[in-house]
């Protein structure tokens, strides 16, 4: 009895202490160039995510997704240039058509809440650090992913 | 004929020097030497101090983006140290000039060091055991101490020491000479004298920068008393390699100050005593110290006493709001009397008049900031006389016209920066952009003829992939930072423990020069084959790195940045252990990636020598001209039917007072009859492709008429339209209500019958501007505007009433606070403010059209008086049609629809796009001169890339892995560039041979977005630098924990 007690309690700890680990793209003209105006103007965000620059979020393969889930990461940020602004003209068009594809996929692998997509503009530095504060808030809500 | 003309084209540029010497060594001087040498010119760099950088390299941030000043100036002043056509001369002084315009004879005196800069390493060894004699920094703005052997500050260029003759024990009594003893490189020389050096040059360009006037305040300001500090030592003492390291200490007892009040206009804007002009930066820098401060310590309360809130640039005006909404800086509208000490507490007490309540008060601080007027440099009045040039009533340099800032009156001999006048730095680094063209248009025929190739003296290292890789890591502390919300000793101990990391330092600042050097010896030291550097973010600074490690031998991509200020210390400000975390899996990453990057090579494109310019209006008509003037066929397409833009709108021009079709004509009949130009009226571009040096533009006129043209460069000269107020003060209905640009309209008519029934005209200013919602900024023109139109009416009809409704007036900038002065008699000057807006109602009576209702601010108090004409000054803005043209070009709009330039400080004309540039109002509202010189700085940055007949592309581009390749050709498809093609290739098997589609990628017109690599069904792409397995092995390393 005691001893479950007890592991309960670090349960309970463990789950307050619970830090997610994200996986951020970035396109280099756009969101990457946000995150570093979210810096310049000092808007603070969970220290949760890692950022991965890219040429373009048309570069952004689904498999680094899965690969991603697959080693345990607890969310996947994909961000890139709104529609029609992209730096090489129509990358993320083709990133929308991927990841809307992928979508279901991860609809079926019950991942979806652990995904997303955003379109983040060089001059949204507080778009982006609000979208990694709620989307820490959104994983830490379903807590750890387990082995799938 | 022909022949003839190559003669006298001979003739003419026998006496033309392809070089030019800038005097001064700030950003204004160090932006203008890097455009001319890329321009195809030879610079001789003169700079009087020991080391170039300037006021710039003081400052601790900058507005309003607070980047780090040094941090973004550093790599420009690397720039020039390694820049092989650049001539730095420092701590040496013109002292003579002769000769003309494309010719100058120049003599400069070289002050001894006493040290040689040749073999000095800047190791430092000499000062740490210099004697104890202790100076006063002159960079610290003398408030830190330095020995007599010393470096002005870490990152200085030339990274060389010097001996201050003045101290040193062995140059005044004859005994020491421990440096000499010390120094390794002996480069410790005691016999240097001071050496005079002769020049010629074509060109010359003064940016000697400005002063701060501090000892010579009238009494009252109280800057005798210890705690009563200058704003530029108030920087010093932010700075982290200040002279408190960072920490907001107060002379008298070195104690942090908890109240903190900064005093605006101490000493300027004042016609008896002090300096008549607006120093036109201080409101801007004020805002940025309170909030760094508040940064430093949430606890400390800043206070700003101000007069008027002169806050006219790009997300200026939202940034003094900031700094009172979100960090609580109180700003007072006062006047103050007098500043005096306790003398026992060393606080000070703030005697000063409300002008919100119209009471005398008295405020205790512990620290007082004085911002105090910029005047010119002092040595303005030698230099002048020596150049052969004039002064101005302030000592700021003359400039040629009021519209041709950039021009002294002298052939040859141009101005930049802040010795012609007061300007932030944006202004100061399209000013530079300005000059450098301007002395590109007189030499143009001499380009190229005394430029050095630069030279990479190490050959590149062969990387052979099954090598080892051995790579070197520097992280950096960014003075704090880094340092302060990063533990960054235990990140260096953790990094050091990773599998292939041969070495890893820390160092305070990786962009300085000496840490260059430092990444250097690292790479022959420990045979590197990878380099990281984990420090801010590559956007800025990769480039600098790539180039130091080129310099090593080390192709520049097997380079690899980690971005650990902008996206991990700065925006976990309060999670060090987190922080900490985070920098370590970035930097962990870094390595997996390094591990897998191979060396690239870059291949040539060419450059189609011909510009497009959109917009003919006053910026876009300068910067045509400018282009085609120097042998560029140069394409200005117009929307409207008539060149001349909003100029064709106006009745007279601020501040000359000329009629703007008077001035336009000459303008437009030179375009006109200009050979290298081709105007197309009435038009719009369709349609862009290509990139840089290679754009393919479809110009559609009215008609249907289709052009088709291949252009190096684009510039954007786009302007902006005064807001149409539909819904505010009755516009619609009332036909009395009008705006600043329907009055011009109706002064352009000649015939002032319309003033016969006008008893009174009222002006409303920042109608719909500098509003909490909607509308933020402060659309800069408008006052200036208003009040020549009080003057030009009240000329027309001297017996009419004019009253100005004002809240701040923006009256920044030489000349214009007088120009203020004399207009106050004109009219009479009402202040609102933005809780109180004045009311118009309709009257009955008949006499008067409009009785106005207002709460003035100053007097406390209602006032109503009647008018017959209500003029609104409705902000600029950025029109609708931006946005077709910003998605056409692939650059961005900023929050408010005007264009976002590259970087708000040092790119101001400049798009993050290669080859495309922006000038005059589609960057920003601003008046007719200074969208002239910022026509000029874009044509310069323009002329850069046109007069180069070739440039490297990027080694980013994607490659095909043939055997991989199905030739399904979805690749093909994805491309945005149409760089991808499907080629047959013949495969021959044992006995027979088949023809196979191959995919094949244009490496030059590539631009490495890596789309076809993901398109691809068979893996057959690979990305450079951004490869599949790289990716891969960063999402390992991150989560294999």
């Amino acid at each position: 009895m005691k001893i479950v007690e007890k592991s309960d309690k670090k349960q309970v700890k463990k789950d307050r202490e619970f830090k997610p680990n994200i996986v951020c793209f970035c396109c280099n003209w756009c969101s990457y160039a946000g995150a570093d105006l979210a810096g310049v103007s000092r808007f603070q965000y969970p220290a949760s995510i890692r950022i991965i620059r890219v040429m373009c979020s048309g570069r952004v393969e689904p498999a680094f997704i899965l690969k991603s889930f697959k080693d345990n990461v607890d969310g996947v940020l994909v961000t890139g240039c709104h529609i029609g602004d992209c730096h090489y003209i129509s990358g993320n068009e083709f990133t929308k058509d991927r990841f809307e594809r992928l979508m279901k996929i991860l609809k079926y692998l019950g991942l979806k809440d652990r995904f997303r997509l955003e379109w983040i503009s060089a001059s949204e530095g507080k778009k982006f650090a609000e979208l990694v504060t709620t989307f820490t808030n959104q994983i830490k809500k379903l807590g750890p992913l387990n082995n799938i | 004929m022909s022949k003839s003309k190559n003669s006298s084209q001979k003739s003419q540029t026998d006496d033309l020097i392809g070089a030019a010497l800038v005097i001064g060594g700030g950003i204004a001087g160090i932006q203008a030497s890097l455009d001319l040498t890329e321009m195809g010119f030879k610079v001789f760099l003169v700079e009087k101090t020991p080391s170039i950088g300037g006021r710039m390299a003081q400052l601790d941030k900058t507005f309003p983006t607070n980047d780090c000043s040094l941090c973004i100036l550093a790599p420009k002043m690397v720039e020039v140290f390694r820049n092989p056509n650049i001539k730095l001369m420092t701590y040496s002084e013109v002292i003579e000039v002769s000769g003309h315009a494309g010719h100058f004879f120049i003599k400069i005196l070289k002050k001894p060091r006493y040290v040689d800069e040749d073999k000095c390493k800047g190791c430092g060894d000499c000062a740490s055991k210099c004697p104890k004699i202790e100076a006063p920094n002159i960079f610290d703005m003398n408030l830190g101490r330095r020995k007599s052997i010393y470096i002005p500050f870490p990152q200085a260029v030339p990274p060389v020491y010097l001996i201050d003759s003045d101290m040193c024990l062995f140059l005044n009594k004859g005994v020491c000479r421990v440096c000499e003893r010390i120094c390794e490189a002996q480069a410790i020389n005691f016999e240097q004298k001071p050496e005079e050096v002769q020049i010629e040059v074509g060109a010359i360009i003064v940016a000697i920068g400005f002063d701060m006037l501090a000892s010579k305040l009238p009494d009252n300001w109280g800057y005798k008393y210890e705690n009563v500090i200058t704003s530029l030592e108030y920087e010093r003492i932010l700075c982290a390699s200040g002279p408190f390291e960072g920490h907001v200490l107060r002379l008298s007892d070195e104690k942090e100050p908890h109240k903190i009040a900064f005093i605006q206009c101490a000493g300027s804007r004042d016609f008896h005593i002090g300096i008549p002009y607006c120093s036109s930066v201080c409101c801007m820098y004020t805002a940025k110290e309170a909030i760094i401060t508040k940064e430093h310590s949430n606890s400390s309360e800043c206070y700003i006493f101000r007069h008027d809130l002169r806050a006219y640039g790009k997300n200026f005006y939202e940034y003094t709001q900031r700094a009172q909404d979100e960090y609580g800086v109180k700003y007072f509208n006062s006047k103050i009397s007098k500043i005096v000490e306790d003398p026992k507490t060393k606080d000070l007490i703030i005697k000063y008049e409300d002008l919100d309540d119209g009471k005398f008060h008295d405020l205790r601080a512990n620290l007082v900031v004085l911002a105090t007027p910029l005047v010119p440099s002092e040595d303005s009045e030698k230099v002048a006389k020596i150049l052969g040039i004039n002064v101005d009533k302030y000592k700021f340099f003359k400039e040629k016209t009021l519209y041709d800032k950039l021009s002294s009156e002298q052939e040859g001999i141009f101005l930049c920066g802040f010795c012609q006048g007061p300007l932030d730095i944006p202004e100061t680094v399209a000013d530079a952009s300005g000059v450098a063209n301007k002395v590109s248009t007189l030499l143009y025929l001499v380009r190229n003829t005394l430029l050095k190739e630069k030279v990479v003296s190490v050959p590149e290292k062969k990387i052979n992939l099954e090598d080892e890789p051995c790579i070197g890591v520097m992280i950096c502390h960014c003075g704090i930072n880094i340092g302060k919300y990063v533990d960054v000793p235990q990140v260096l101990e953790y990094i050091k423990t990773l599998p292939n990391v041969t070495v890893a330092v820390d160092n305070l600042y990786s962009c300085s020069s000496d840490s260059q050097t430092r990444i250097k010896e690292l790479i022959a030291e420990y045979d590197l084959n990878r380099f990281i550097v984990a420090s801010c973010t590559p956007r800025t600074h990769e480039k600098l790195f790539q180039e130091t490690c080129e310099e090593a031998g080390l192709n520049k991509y097997l380079f690899e940045m980690v971005n650990i200020r902008d996206q991990c210390s700065w925006v976990h400000m309060e999670q060090k252990v987190d922080g900490t975390k985070k920098a370590k899996d970035l930097i962990e990453m870094a390595v997996a990636k390094s591990r897998l990057l191979k060396p690239q090579k870059e291949s040539k494109l060419s450059i189609t020598p011909e510009a497009l310019i959109i917009g003919g209006g006053i910026s876009g008509l300068i910067a045509t001209l400018n282009i085609a003037k120097q042998g560029f066929t140069t394409h200005l397409v117009e929307k409207e039917s008539k060149l001349g833009g909003n100029l064709n709108n106006l009745y007279q021009i601020f501040p000359g007072y000329q009629k703007a079709s008077e001035f336009l004509e000459p303008f437009v009949n030179k375009v006109k009859s200009h050979s290298n130009i081709n105007i197309y009226l009435n038009s719009n571009i369709t349609e862009i492709r290509g990139y840089i040096g290679n754009y393919d533009v479809i110009i559609t006129t009215k008609g249907n008429k289709v052009n088709n043209i291949k252009v190096g460069i684009i510039i954007v000269a786009t302007g902006a339209n005064e807001l149409i107020p539909e819904t505010i003060y009755n516009y619609k209905k009332e036909k009395n209500v009008i705006t600043q640009l329907e009055l011009e309209q109706k002064l352009r008519k000649e015939n002032i019958e319309w003033l016969d029934n006008i008893k009174s005209i009222t002006f409303i200013l920042c109608v719909n501007s500098r509003q909490k919602e909607g509308i933020t900024y402060c659309s800069n023109i408008c006052c200036t505007n208003a009040l020549k139109n009080i003057n030009i009416l009240k000329k027309l009809k001297p017996d009419l009433a004019l009253i100005l409704i004002y809240r701040d007036l923006q009256m920044s900038k030489k000349g214009n606070e007088e120009f203020y002065r004399d207009s106050r008699k004109n009219a009479l000057f009402l202040r609102y403010s933005l809780d109180k807006l004045p009311i118009i109602s309709k009257t009955k009576n008949g006499k008067f059209n409009y009785k106005i209702t207002l709460f003035e601010h100053n007097l406390k108090g209602e006032v109503e008086f009647y008018g017959d004409l209500i003029i609104l000054a409705t902000p600029m803005i950025a029109p609708e049609n931006f946005k077709e043209l910003s998605k056409m070009l692939k650059v961005p709009q900023d929050q408010s629809g005007f264009f976002l330039e590259a970087h708000v400080k040092l790119r101001p004309i400049d798009f993050a796009t290669d080859g495309v540039f922006l000038c005059g109002c589609a960057h920003w509202p601003k008046n007719i001169q200074e969208s002239i010189a910022q026509a000029n700085g874009a044509a310069g940055r323009a002329i850069r890339i046109l007069s180069a007949k070739e440039m490297k592309t990027s080694g980013l581009v994607a490659e095909v892995i043939e055997d991989y390749c199905i030739g399904c050709g979805k690749c093909a498809d994805v491309c945005p560039y149409n760089a991808i093609e499907l080629i047959e290739v013949e495969k021959t098997f044992e006995d027979y041979t088949l023809c196979l589609k191959k995919s094949n990628i244009n490496s030059a017109l590539c631009k490495g977005c890596g789309t076809c690599g993901v398109q691809c069904p068979n893996s057959a792409i690979f990305i450079s630098h951004f490869s599949f397995k790289q990716i891969n092995a960063m999402i390992k390393a991150y989560l294999k924990n």
